[in-house]
């Protein structure tokens, strides 16, 4: 693929991979950070790339695997300083008035990988055996996550239980 | 009829709409025989499209988001940076191999190579004009100068014999230098002129001065090194220091 075609290809996926870090990373300019790394990568290992590989579940795969990475590190880093709190951040409280609707608010509360989950396949239509290559896991793990995904979503909207029982869901 | 549930793939891809045919029925017929089970597959497929729905409008991206977050722009910027290490790298490289030639080149800065034997022409300046007033040692005997010079200097030091070339030697006396001990002695040629003879040991880079010699000041030097000490002999720079310092350097290399 010559370099203006690989570049069409991915302008096409701008929109998606940012609405999907804006979700990883509930911060816009953080998300753009993201999304730009991601198509760095994405043109540094394009060669890499297998061809029978869908490209929306490959740079969705870079953008996570960064997401994480990045998370990782800000973790050891919160560690370091000694004020490690939460595992999982909560939505700063003016977005959380911002968040009107309850699916959505309860979305915002998952963790990380049911949210990532949910968008995949629910909102982007990707395929279990493409949710399976990201994450490295048989589709089978793929779909009992699935599950726990969508019931503790349901739990979240419906009875505005605020997080503990995800802990245990998980 | 079966009462077999369907899997758990078949009732994920029923609330996704993946499922067509003959499953798909399955599925209906079993959740229609599982009200409770019903409840939550629908609630399911409630939320998949709501949140299909609430999501869609976070797909807006502004101009300069797009600009910035551009493949071909991404692209050259990785281009420039690219660039830059390696111009970067190039650079550094420059600064190492310049770096590493000036040290080359100034090599022994310091040890005297730039004016050899610079401090024994300031130890000729020093007590040969006054005629060798403040020696250390005052003497006329070459043994006694050797002895002298051994224990001070170094026992490899070679002072020249002399007295049968018209010189008598008048005394010595120790210098510190950065390299180490170095000592004087004073001749006089017979005829009122006073040549030195110098020697100081190489230092610890082992600078030893190739054969040479120089004016400086009203001052003639010639230098030398036997491979453990470097010497030198000093006279004044006119027709009858040269001659005396060339029978001094004759007699002493």
């Amino acid at each position: 693929m010559s370099d203006p075609r690989i570049d069409e290809a991915l302008r096409t996926m701008l929109p998606r991979l940012r609405r999907f870090a804006l979700w990883l990373v509930r911060d816009p300019s953080a998300a753009d950070d993201l999304v730009q790394s991601t198509v760095e990568r994405a043109l540094s290992h394009w060669a890499s790339r297998r061809e029978d590989e869908s490209l929306r579940a490959w740079l969705f795969a870079i953008l996570y695997r960064l997401f994480l990475d990045g998370k990782r590190r800000a973790t050891r880093y919160a560690r370091l300083l000694g004020s490690l709190r939460g595992e999982e951040p909560t939505w700063p409280s003016a977005e959380r008035v911002a968040i009107a609707n309850s699916t959505l608010a309860a979305f915002a509360g998952l963790p990380v990988e049911q949210r990532s989950l949910l968008l995949w396949i629910t909102v982007e239509g990707m395929s279990y055996q493409e949710i399976a290559d990201i994450l490295e896991i048989p589709i089978g793990t793929v779909m009992s996550r699935l599950s726990r995904a969508r019931r503790a979503l349901r739990l979240l909207g419906d009875g505005g239980v605020e997080t503990p029982p995800l802990r245990l869901l998980k | 009829m079966t009462t077999t549930p369907p899997s758990e793939h078949d009732i994920h891809a029923y609330v996704d709409g993946h499922l067509d045919g003959p499953r798909r029925g399955e599925v209906e017929r079993y959740l229609s025989r599982h009200p409770e089970r019903a409840e939550e597959v629908h609630a399911w497929r409630q939320d998949a499209q709501q949140l299909r729905t609430l999501l869609a409008g976070d797909l807006g991206v502004t101009p300069s988001q797009e600009a910035a977050m551009d493949p071909a722009a991404i692209r050259l910027r990785r281009h420039k940076r690219r660039v830059s290490r390696a111009a970067l790298a190039a650079s550094l490289f420059l600064c190492l191999a310049l770096g590493g030639a000036g040290g080359w080149a100034a090599r022994g800065m310091g040890t005297g190579s730039i004016a050899p034997m610079a401090d024994a022409m300031q130890a000729y300046q020093l007590l040969a004009v006054d005629h060798g007033v403040g020696m250390d040692i005052t003497t006329g005997n070459e043994g006694d100068l050797r002895a002298w010079l051994s224990g001070r200097v170094g026992a490899t030091v070679h002072l020249p014999d002399l007295a049968d070339a018209g010189f008598r030697p008048m005394g010595g006396r120790l210098f510190a230098t950065d390299q180490g001990p170095a000592a004087m002695v004073l001749y006089d040629d017979g005829n009122g002129h006073t040549v030195s003879f110098y020697v100081r040991p190489p230092g610890a880079a082992r600078h030893l001065l190739p054969r040479g010699e120089r004016e400086d000041n009203g001052l003639l030097a010639n230098y030398w090194s036997d491979g453990w000490h470097n010497y030198a002999v000093v006279a004044l720079a006119d027709a009858a220091g040269r001659a005396a310092a060339q029978r001094v350097v004759v007699r002493s290399i």
